[in-house]
């Protein structure tokens, strides 16, 4: 528990330090940025595997999928997902983030499991079979809105859970660049306009994986 | 073999006893970004030293004569040049400002009566020619007194114009501007023995250049790979080899060196020889990869060893041995446990240098809380000094301090937690024939040198 905790902090603590070097002056380093991506990845994998212990009895899914291949798949979506601020708006940083970062530096511990514990969730099902059937008709129409309204299929998700003290200033981040980037989505050419109302886990899915690519980019772009 | 963590002897490194020598820049508590030194160097034959900073400005200290009448005061450095060698400038395609800190100074072998330097930021390289003058010509017949050409049909007489003498004055000009070669940025340059090229490394690429010509280089190493998702290293050092003007080496984020060989082929992508020492799994953290990247990598002057330098520790590589160091110095052991404050703080991706003393036998580096470390190659003997303002009188011996590593304090110890991580030593060079060497601790420049007897 201890140690789950622990990589959750660090990992917490890497998307910030991602997101920050955005900012610095004279650009994005790439040097940093490897390391800040090794470091999150060794804590990621840490916390999945501390996770698929702790919940191996009662919850089926994250065994399945944590110790196979695609983990990797996954964990870098995800890395993706959290490293995705700093592309979504490279030159104007949101100065509410700012502000709100030592404070997510606090608190990490309690807040960030919870972002990370649903979209877990859901990508799983999208990498796993890729038609979770049995999820698909009730979040599919609470997706079609939210997309509508512009927002991602994330945030309702998020929102289900009473609001609680533990949600700080990291799930906000997440809603602000989930926003964003679902804008980003949109007017993707990538992106083919038919695919998202097909089922739940897509939208989950194809976030991470352009995600993946701004990661990418993160490095990569100067 | 490993030297102790944190220790001291009491004779000193080296079994020399260092005293201060000056200290150089401001006092004030509050330092300015811009003042803080980011590069200390010799030149070839140590009565120069210079200093870059985050600025973009360049502070040349010139050794004065020694003073006859005051046998102790060996030679002091006193600037004897200050330009701005970058300012910052704005890359409009990428919306990027490029910053005008210096990363990187190198001298070139001095030739004639003036000094030439190579400086870098993250992006270009300038030749520096540092030249005195102490004459100027003077009786001119051309101008006017206002200083407007004179209608050359007015004048009449042919006047030779003459030297005569003036105060010293030193000018620094750019001599070339080595640019747009780089895409990421710049942490390395070298000047080659042939004394006619060098290269300049950036985070996936090396470039060889003729110091004559600007506008083209060869890229000599290109790891970038073709899909930057496969990105798992990154160029951290590079230098040439001090004789043999083919070798070079370059270290990489992963801990590993790679030694070069320009003879075998144009694109040096495959490399003549590999050190890496096998990691330790029982030491694997988070931090890991963060620890084991290089952060300096530096020839001995004869040429046989190199050294390097990672986060918490250096090794000095035979450069016939690959497979391990011939030594491993620990230098701050102590902070092993702590190294997740470390990257909350950032100081964990702290760039610290090494340097050689002028005969190799022993070694230098950085730390924290202002604390400097040296290690004797030939006993073993390590010693970690002090740079402070605090024993900064004139020839005041330097006391060996120790950080207390667990178990009880004792008298004179400075317990881990309260060593003071914005004072940092990143920077330090040995003057390549004599025990004087310069630290750079934040905006401050010590000299300290050996005590004469």
């Amino acid at each position: 528990m201890e140690v789950q905790k622990e990589a959750q902090r660090i990992m917490t603590l890497s998307v910030w330090k991602m997101y920050h070097s955005r900012m610095q002056r004279g650009g994005l380093r790439l040097h940093r940025s490897l390391q800040l991506s090794l470091v999150m990845r060794s804590a990621r994998e840490l916390y999945l595997s501390a996770k698929v212990e702790a919940h191996e009895p009662e919850v089926p899914l994250p065994p399945v999928r944590s110790p196979d291949p695609r983990l990797h798949q996954s964990r870098e979506a995800e890395a993706g997902a959290e490293a995705a601020p700093p592309d979504g708006e490279p030159t104007s940083p949101e100065p509410m983030d700012t502000r709100e970062a030592p404070r997510a530096e606090e608190t990490p511990a309690r807040c960030a499991p919870r972002p990370t514990k649903v979209s877990r969730k859901r990508r799983n099902s999208s990498l796993s079979d890729g038609g979770d059937v049995g999820l698909v008709p009730s979040k599919k129409a609470r997706l079609e809105e939210e997309e509508e309204e512009g927002a991602s299929s994330e945030v309702p998700d998020r929102l289900q859970p009473p609001p609680a003290q533990a949600e700080g200033a990291f799930p906000n981040l997440a809603r602000v660049l989930q926003r964003r980037f679902s804008g980003l989505l949109n007017c993707s050419p990538a992106a083919p306009p038919t695919a998202p109302p097909a089922c739940e886990a897509k939208p989950a899915c194809r976030p991470a994986d352009s995600m993946l690519n701004v990661l990418v980019r993160a490095v990569v772009a100067f | 073999m490993a030297g102790a963590g944190g220790g001291g002897c009491p004779a000193g490194g080296n079994d020399l006893q260092w005293c201060f020598s000056q200290v150089k820049g401001a006092i004030d508590e509050d330092v300015a970004e811009a003042d803080i030194i980011s590069t200390v160097e010799f030149n070839y034959s140590g009565d120069l030293l210079a200093t870059g900073d985050k600025g973009g400005r360049v502070v040349i200290f010139q050794r004065e004569q020694e003073n006859k009448g005051r046998p102790h005061s060996r030679g002091e450095y006193n600037v004897y040049s200050t330009f701005q060698s970058h300012e910052p400038e704005f890359d409009y395609l990428k919306s990027l400002e490029i910053e005008e800190k210096i990363n990187k100074i190198r001298w070139l072998p001095q030739q004639n009566a003036a000094h030439f330097l190579l400086s870098t930021n993250d992006k270009t390289i300038k030749l520096w020619k540092i030249s005195e003058r102490d004459k100027r010509a003077e009786g001119y017949n051309l101008k006017d007194e206002d200083g407007r050409l004179r209608d050359p049909f007015r004048i009449t007489a042919l006047r030779v114009p003459i030297l005569k003498p003036m105060d010293l004055m030193v000018e620094a000009s750019p001599r070339r501007i080595f640019a747009n070669a780089h895409t990421y940025h710049i942490n390395s340059i070298s000047v080659n023995s042939d004394h006619e090229t060098y290269l300049s490394a950036d985070d996936l690429r090396i470039n060889l250049w003729h110091l004559e010509i600007t506008d083209r280089s060869f890229n000599i190493v290109d790891i970038k790979p073709v899909n930057m998702e496969e990105l798992t290293e990154v160029i951290t050092a590079a230098e040439f080899h001090p004789h043999q003007c083919n070798v070079f080496v370059y270290s990489s984020s992963k801990g590993t060196i790679r030694l070069c060989d320009m003879r075998s082929s144009a694109l040096c992508d495959r490399h003549a020889k590999f050190f890496e020492e096998p990691e330790d799994p029982s030491s694997r953290s988070f931090f890991s990869e963060i620890i084991s990247s290089i952060s300096d990598v530096k020839f001995s002057h004869s040429g046989r060893y190199m050294m390097t330098r990672d986060y918490l520790s250096v090794k000095v590589w035979d450069l016939n041995m690959e497979s391990r160091p011939v030594e491993t110095h620990q230098v701050h052991e102590y902070l092993r446990s702590k190294l997740c404050s470390l990257y909350e703080n950032d100081c964990i991706f702290d760039k610290f240098e090494c340097c050689w003393s002028g005969s190799d036998s022993a070694i230098m580096t950085g730390s924290y809380n202002n604390f400097f470390r040296m290690f004797d190659r030939n006993t073993r003997r390590d010693v970690t000094l002090e740079a402070s303002r605090e024993n900064s009188k004139p020839r005041a011996s330097l006391k060996p301090r120790k950080v207390c590593t667990g178990g009880k304090r004792k008298k004179d110890e400075i317990s881990v937690d309260s060593l003071d991580f914005n004072k940092k030593i990143l920077h330090t060079a040995w003057h390549p024939a004599e025990n004087i060497i310069a630290v750079a601790a934040t905006n401050n420049l010590y000299i300290f040198q050996d005590k004469l007897n």
